[in-house]
């Protein structure tokens, strides 16, 4: 799948709404809308069995240690991500609405 | 006569499917493989209402897509077994992610019934789902269950009847997609109908199509046996490319993105949040067993206490039982000698009757209490957290956390250990983790080197020695890792709520498990113990001994005789040292000469009960590559540490 940015090209904070950023620059707590995936077809094909499809809300709910793997919910269900997979996973973060 | 029924037990990992199958049949329960796969098949018998009903419980999975052998095992026995009725159970407190796997079944044609489990968790999370609105969205009967206690498992049984009567008639939801996929389906699905008839007899045409449509490499593999497969397959592909260029997506995240769709709209209009989520000690629990910080000591207290617990209890209960079966054996071979030429008795004493005690010494004791604690933190749900913990660390040698498991069953005995391998998703992964598992020290070796480094060299001599063998492992996996060719495959698990673990659900998994330990390492034991006590009758062992001589001695450095107790360690390892404090007094050994030992004990080869539960997983040929490799290894590091410590030592 190739890479596709969706922001605009204003260069502004990266944490603003129209950029995309991996999920693993989401913090802990963080909510975030998933844009894209990019990796193998394999690869891309179980995050979208698993829930993590284009448009889907998560909420990165833990890291874990020593650039670990990254704990999501998403569609209500908790997953953990190994930190390689998490970062070819992109999202738009969501204004923290401070929860978590 | 009985009226005779099939049903399946489908549905994802961690919703309760085992607990339901465990309320339906009880102890009537064969646990085995699928035929050619490395695949767990359970299945039982239940009666009901004058129906011989046979349950089989498909393995857990999230798709019937073709990622693991599970799925595809799944899918294969729904379309072409065809049971009476395929009983879907799903999580109510996961509702969306499990109409997902429920929408697919659909597609499949399958004549379901829902078995909506764990309401009782749901709800205490605050989601109630409104049954009856849930089966009128799909067209399927839908009855909650509370796996744990048994409630609603008649209901659901007498649902199952009624539809078999024909009673409760099914009006199963047709699943629809977005115009520009459903055109698409449609086209493919024309051509399959008239292309393909003998497949359409097996698979519905519609569910081929969507399948095609996906780039399912499976279902284009069986296209291909058919003569108009080639021309059905060019087309599917040619419109799957049309949708990939319109939705700049993979055409099965396109798919899957619209089933989701589909789940969630279902999924809102039939759940009722009732009150607000508040933190629970669940998850209390979890944000501290996952913690940075704090989740490491919980888990090495948690791992400790229960070998701790396995290893005092264990060896207790080992040594009486040694003592029990001593008695037994001289008391049965007074008896015998006196019907039976000598050679006869020996060989069913020392062969058959040692293979039996030998094997009940070491199950019982251990694996039964090691059982139990497994599956006391499987069903709890500790053991994702500690796949969680552990990714990192398992990266290195190029597996991932959810390996980290078999490791630790590896301590205990490396039989459940070699067959825990099953949990990572490729072959690849499945021998990586194996190769490396059958080198942790389980609980025989542990005997080895405490029993003699331990005791007489001194313990931190014995730590070392555990050390050195985490190091090796982490050498050998990277090694492995790089040699075997694939792709590594990341983790992606989920990790479900903490549960209370459930009596019954211990028994039944300890007993089945201990039942399957039994069928695979019981007739190796004995079989080789027979050999070898064949050997020695028949005068052959002083020529493996003389033979072996220069290895044992000039090359390790140990006295000649023990090559006896290696040959013997095949069976069991503890045996080596027994058999070594029978053939030389222990304190007559060198330092040096105890840790070389211990150290070729630990690596040298995996007892026969492990070879024969890794030939049943990979095949001899891995099996026997494994083997050799871990002899090889063994002599050579055994000899670099004979000349290494001496050189250490003198100085």
């Amino acid at each position: 799948m190739q890479f596709r940015n969706r922001g605009k090209p204003e260069k502004q904070n990266p944490r603003i709404n129209e950029e995309t950023i991996s999920l693993t620059n989401l913090r802990e707590g963080e909510r975030g809308v998933i844009t894209h995936a990019f990796g193998g077809f394999g690869l891309v094909r179980r995050l979208a069995e698993m829930g993590l499809t284009p448009g889907v809300e998560v909420k990165l709910l833990r890291k874990g240690p020593f650039r670990g793997p990254m704990q999501v919910e998403v569609r209500g269900v908790a997953l953990a991500l190994g930190y390689g997979i998490a970062s070819k996973v992109f999202v738009r973060p969501l204004k923290a609405e401070s929860n978590g | 006569m009985a009226k005779k029924l099939r049903i399946a037990l489908a549905g994802n990992a961690n919703v309760g499917k085992s607990a339901i199958f465990n309320q339906l049949t009880g102890l009537n329960q064969i646990v085995g493989n699928w035929p050619g796969k490395t695949v767990e098949r359970a299945e039982g018998t239940l009666h009901f209402k004058g129906y011989t009903i046979r349950v089989i419980d498909l393995p857990g999975i999230y798709s019937l897509s073709t990622f693991s052998m599970e799925e595809i095992v799944s899918r294969d026995y729904i379309a072409i077994e065809k049971p009476d009725i395929i009983i879907n159970v799903i999580d109510a407190s996961a509702l969306e992610r499990n109409l997902y796997f429920t929408l697919q079944l659909l597609e499949l044609e399958a004549p379901i019934v829902i078995d909506l489990n764990q309401v009782d968790f749901a709800a205490k999370k605050g989601i109630r789902i409104d049954g009856e609105k849930l089966s009128k969205a799909l067209g399927v009967p839908v009855n909650p269950t509370v796996a744990i206690t048994g409630s609603g498992i008649n209901e659901l049984l007498s649902t199952v009847i009624a539809l078999i009567k024909g009673e409760r008639k099914l009006k199963p939801l047709k699943v629809k997609y977005g115009k520009e996929i459903e055109k698409r389906v449609q086209a493919i699905e024309k051509l399959v109908s008239t292309k393909l008839p003998q497949l359409c007899a097996v698979y519905p045409a519609r569910w081929t199509a969507i399948k095609l449509l996906e780039r399912d490499t499976n279902v284009a593999g069986k296209l291909k046996s058919y003569e108009n497969g080639k021309e059905v397959l060019y087309y599917a592909e040619k419109l799957a490319s049309e949708l990939e260029k319109i939705h700049g997506e993979t055409s099965p995240v396109i798919i899957a993105s619209e089933r989701y769709g589909l789940a969630t709209k279902i999924a809102k209009t039939v759940t009722i949040i009732e009150t607000p989520p508040k933190i629970s000690l669940e998850q209390k629990l979890d944000a501290l067993t996952t913690h940075k910080i704090l989740g490491y000591p919980i888990l090495a207290v948690t791992l400790a206490s229960m070998f701790t617990l396995i290893f005092v209890g264990g060896n207790f209960i080992s040594m009486s039982l040694d003592y029990v079966f001593g008695i037994f054996t001289t008391y049965v071979e007074s008896i015998l000698s006196s019907l039976l030429p000598e050679i006869a008795v020996s060989l069913i004493s020392r062969g058959i009757l040692s293979g039996i005690v030998a094997g009940i010494t070491v199950a019982l004791p251990y694996i039964v209490p090691f059982y139990v604690l497994l599956a006391l933190l499987e069903d709890s749900g500790y053991l994702p957290r500690v796949a969680f913990l552990m990714d990192n660390l398992m990266h290195k040698i190029g597996l991932h956390g959810k390996a980290f498991i078999p490791l630790i069953l590896g301590y205990g005995c490396s039989v459940p250990a070699c067959i825990g391998c099953r949990i990572m998703e490729t072959e690849r992964e499945r021998f990586l983790s194996a190769f490396v598992v059958v080198l942790i020290p389980c609980a025989a070796r542990t005997v080895v080197i405490l029993g003699l480094v331990g005791r007489f060299v001194g313990l931190h001599a014995a730590l070392a020695l555990y050390a050195f063998d985490l190091i090796l492992i982490f050498i050998l996996g990277r090694i492995a890792f790089k040699v075997l060719p694939g792709e590594p495959v990341g983790l992606i698990m989920e990790m479900p709520s903490y549960k209370k673990p459930s009596a019954r659900n211990i028994t039944l998994k300890t007993w089945s498990r201990t039942r399957d330990f039994v069928f695979i390492a019981f007739p190796i034991i004995i079989a080789g113990s027979v050999a070898i006590e064949a050997l020695s009758l028949f005068g052959l062992m002083n020529y493996i001994i003389e033979a072996a001589s220069p290895l044992m001695s000039g090359w390790l450095g140990l006295p000649s005789v023990a090559g006896i107790p290696l040959i013997f360690g095949v069976l069991r390892k503890e045996l080596t040292l027994i058999l070594l404090s029978e053939l030389t007094p222990l304190r007559s050994l060198s330092n040096i000469q105890m840790i070389v030992f211990a150290l070729v004990t630990m690596i040298y080869i995996p007892c026969l009960a492990t070879i024969a539960a890794c030939m049943r997983e990979f095949g001899w040929k891995k099996a026997l590559a494994m083997a050799v490799i871990d002899i090889a290894l063994a002599f050579f590091l055994g000899g670099i540490a004979y000349r290494l410590l001496s050189l250490v030592m003198s100085t």
